[in-house]
């Protein structure tokens, strides 16, 4: 997915979704998840970073 | 957000304890408060950002002295003075009281204030919850930096539209539509990556540890390429805003003004035969991109007609005959006239030839099939040509428009120089340099866009490689799983934000000029660009466009419908997300709400905010709001009030406020000491 001026995105949301990997999808689920969560709040970036390395070993073991 | 009530506690002028109502009801959703210049509207309105976020505006003068100035002198040494801002609100479902409140102690010769302290209560089944860290909870309910939309100054309210601020509205307005999480995730994931590539260099040999920091290096330079196009684009944000000022001062100009006017119109068919020309260039290419093989068949498309006409010329095609029939003769051993079949005799022998010849009639039904799509072909060909000759044509016809105006252009330039008049030669000289970093910018843009797709692409390149690099640990393979999976779904986040960023510029575009065509009786229309430019246009009888002059009443008028419109898409997309419930819901609250506007520019403006806001407090000067900004927001006005100012200023003159055949305080000039009081008017 480029971002270049030269590249048109004709992709949908759903599309893109609809294109990872069972694993990628849960992951993406978690990551939104996280982030939502904190969103306003005055949280660390370590401890964010540290919280999506988690998800990522729970759904990739 | 929808606020309940106000209660303020010696803040700045207003002394004592003193509270005003605000909530509001389903078709009124109004509060109107009338000051005079200097009653204090501005510190009412610092008083609710205070409240929520400790902040008070860079206008408001002497900071510093928070308390009522009547109170202090008053107060003996050694007495502690009570300053608080309370105001209730509901949010979400939710009703919740906030309070600042500080004390100041009087000691000789100095004011010793204490910090000031935030609470934070919900209201839930009548019982209240103190919350544990109250301004963060503030934040999660409205952010600071997002309050600026709902609790302003009208006067400077078009700040919000210059171009400078545009990066940051854009910034603001993802946060505010429910995009925030995704841009936080984009910071943290490669954050992540970084994380998980340190465990892949670690463990996983010589070959991916070398692909995995290839793969950083690029990244950290992908990562600046990406920062350094967004100060080039704030940058030239910036240069167009000053190029467009300058050109409207060009254009005001008695002896400059009629060749801009001109030039403009040049500009504009330039920039609409470019604009042709890259249109025409791009379907050019898209037409070689898909069809043009077709070019390169003509000699295969030739053979293939060659060869079926001399089949059939030389009889080797005979009639058509289903083979699967004749293999059914042969099954039953007898011929379709009666002739047995038997094995060896010449009758079966025939037939097995017809049953050979029949293979050949499918074969013709395919040469016959092929010939059809041969001449398809050869059609699609001509179309083809035609089609390439018409767009050459047409390119060729907006260079030549293109070359045309470009001259028009530098002649009037020419021209432009040659007044004799030292303003505009300064202002002349001004534009060209503008112009000449606008452009340098827009290469420095198209430059770092190139290098971002290059960079993109080696990243691509290096993660295949990756893939497909051996590793033999265990826990590198691991790494390398994770690797891939959190790549693939910041690739994936990337576009996803990208996608819902520009449909959320198309809705609040589509908003702003809804709300604009409500108040603004001129051909003009407002359009917001990908980049969250907020223009003003203009379309002239001849079909040209061009950007419309902007007045302080209209840019005024532009950001109120901008306001507006972000208010009404924050809670229409909060709704869909949440099912409701308030989400999305924010007050605008507004002082000098109307600023200069003319009189029908206000009736416009008050009657179209008041059907859009879920709640506005309005605060105006008498001059401001009588007459139209009264009788449109009079029928939406759940409460009425008066900030009075008590002065001891013997040069003003007292003034009251007619309401319902009754008469209100509104400038009391025979006070003793200067403070101001918000008094409810009965509706």
């Amino acid at each position: 997915m480029r971002e270049g001026k030269g590249v048109e995105n004709t992709r949908s949301e759903t599309e893109i979704i609809a294109g990872l990997d069972p694993q990628a999808k849960d992951l993406l689920k978690r990551v939104l998840e996280i982030e939502r969560a904190r969103v306003h709040l005055k949280v660390s970036d370590s401890e964010t970073v540290d919280e999506l390395y988690a998800a990522v070993r729970e759904i990739a073991p | 957000m929808i606020l309940r009530r106000i209660q303020l506690e010696n803040f700045r002028q207003f002394m004592g304890k003193q509270s005003l109502p605000l909530d509001v009801s389903s078709d009124r959703v109004v509060t109107l408060l009338f000051g005079a210049n200097g009653a204090g509207k501005t510190t009412l309105l610092n008083a609710f950002t205070w409240c929520l976020y400790g902040d008070l505006s860079h206008d408001i003068e002497h900071p510093e002295r928070l308390v009522t100035d009547l109170v202090w002198q008053s107060a003996s040494v050694g007495e502690e003075v009570p300053i608080s801002v309370e105001l209730e609100f509901e949010h979400e479902g939710d009703l919740y009281r906030a309070q600042r409140a500080t004390r100041l102690r009087k000691e000789e010769g100095v004011r010793r204030q204490l910090s000031p302290d935030f609470k934070l209560w919900v209201i839930k089944n009548g019982q209240s919850e103190t919350i544990s860290a109250p301004q963060q909870k503030m934040e999660s309910i409205l952010p600071q930096h997002l309050s600026r939309f709902f609790f302003f100054n009208g006067e400077r309210i078009e700040k919000l539209v210059e171009a400078k601020a545009y990066a940051e509205v854009k910034k603001d307005i993802n946060a505010l539509l429910g995009l925030e999480q995704v841009e936080r995730s984009l910071l943290h994931l490669p954050k992540l990556e970084r994380k998980l590539g340190a465990e892949l260099r670690k463990h996983g040999g010589e070959q991916a540890a070398e692909i995995q920091e290839q793969i950083e290096a690029k990244e950290d330079e992908l990562r600046k390429t990406r920062t350094e196009r967004e100060h080039l684009r704030d940058s030239l944000a910036s240069l167009s805003e000053e190029f467009e000022n300058v050109r409207e001062l060009l254009l005001q100009h008695a002896a400059a003004g009629p060749l801009q006017a001109q030039r403009d119109q040049a500009q504009e068919q330039f920039d609409s035969a470019r604009r042709d020309l890259e249109k025409h260039q791009l379907e050019y290419k898209h037409l070689v991109g898909t069809r043009g093989y077709l070019a390169f068949v003509k000699t295969l498309t030739e053979q293939v007609a060659d060869l079926a006409e001399g089949l059939h010329e030389r009889g080797s095609l005979p009639a058509p005959l289903k083979r699967d029939f004749v293999d059914s003769l042969i099954e039953d051993s007898r011929c379709i006239c009666g002739t047995d079949l038997a094995t060896g005799t010449a009758a079966l022998r025939h037939v097995e030839d017809w049953r050979a010849r029949a293979g050949l009639a499918e074969v013709e039904a395919a040469w016959q099939r092929l010939d059809g799509e041969v001449k398809r072909v050869e059609e699609a060909r001509s179309e083809l040509r035609r089609q390439l000759k018409e767009l050459a044509a047409e390119q060729q016809n907006d260079r030549d428009r293109k070359a045309r105006w470009e001259g028009e252009l530098t002649e009037l330039q020419a021209k432009v120089k040659k007044i004799p008049v030292e303003e505009v030669a300064r202002l002349e000289a001004k534009r060209e340099q503008l112009q000449e970093r606008i452009s340098d910018a827009n290469q420095n843009i198209g430059a770092a866009e190139v290098q971002i797709e290059g960079l993109q692409a080696d990243i691509a390149t290096l993660r295949n490689d990756l893939k497909a690099a051996e590793i033999s640990d265990a826990v590198a393979e691991k790494a390398r799983k994770r690797l891939n999976l959190v790549s693939s779904i910041d690739d994936a986040l990337r576009a996803i934000l990208r996608i819902r960023s520009a449909e959320m510029q198309a809705r609040l575009d589509a908003k702003v000029k809804e709300v604009f065509a409500q108040v603004n009786v001129k051909a003009h229309y407002p359009e917001l660009s990908e980049n969250f430019e907020l223009g003003l246009y203009e379309r002239h009888p001849d079909g040209t466009v061009l950007p419309a002059p902007k007045s302080t009443g209209e840019n005024q008028i532009l950001s109120l419908s901008f306001v507006a419109a972000v208010s009404q898409l924050a809670r229409e997309v909060a709704q869909s997300r949440e099912g409701g419930s308030g989400s999305g819901e924010y007050p605008i609250v507004m002082d000098a709400a109307f600023g200069s506007l003319d009189e029908n520019y206000k009736r416009d403006i008050a009657s179209a905010l008041a059907k859009i806001a879920p709640q506005m407090i309005v605060m105006v000067s008498k001059g401001q709001g009588k007459g139209e900004v009264i009788d449109q927001l009079s029928p939406h006005c759940n409460h009425l009030g008066v900030i009075v100012e008590h002065t001891s200023n013997p040069a003003k003159e007292s003034e009251k406020f007619d309401w319902g055949g009754f008469e209100y305080p509104y400038i009391d000039s025979g006070a003793e000491r200067n403070w101001s009081e918000l008094l409810e008017v009965p509706l």
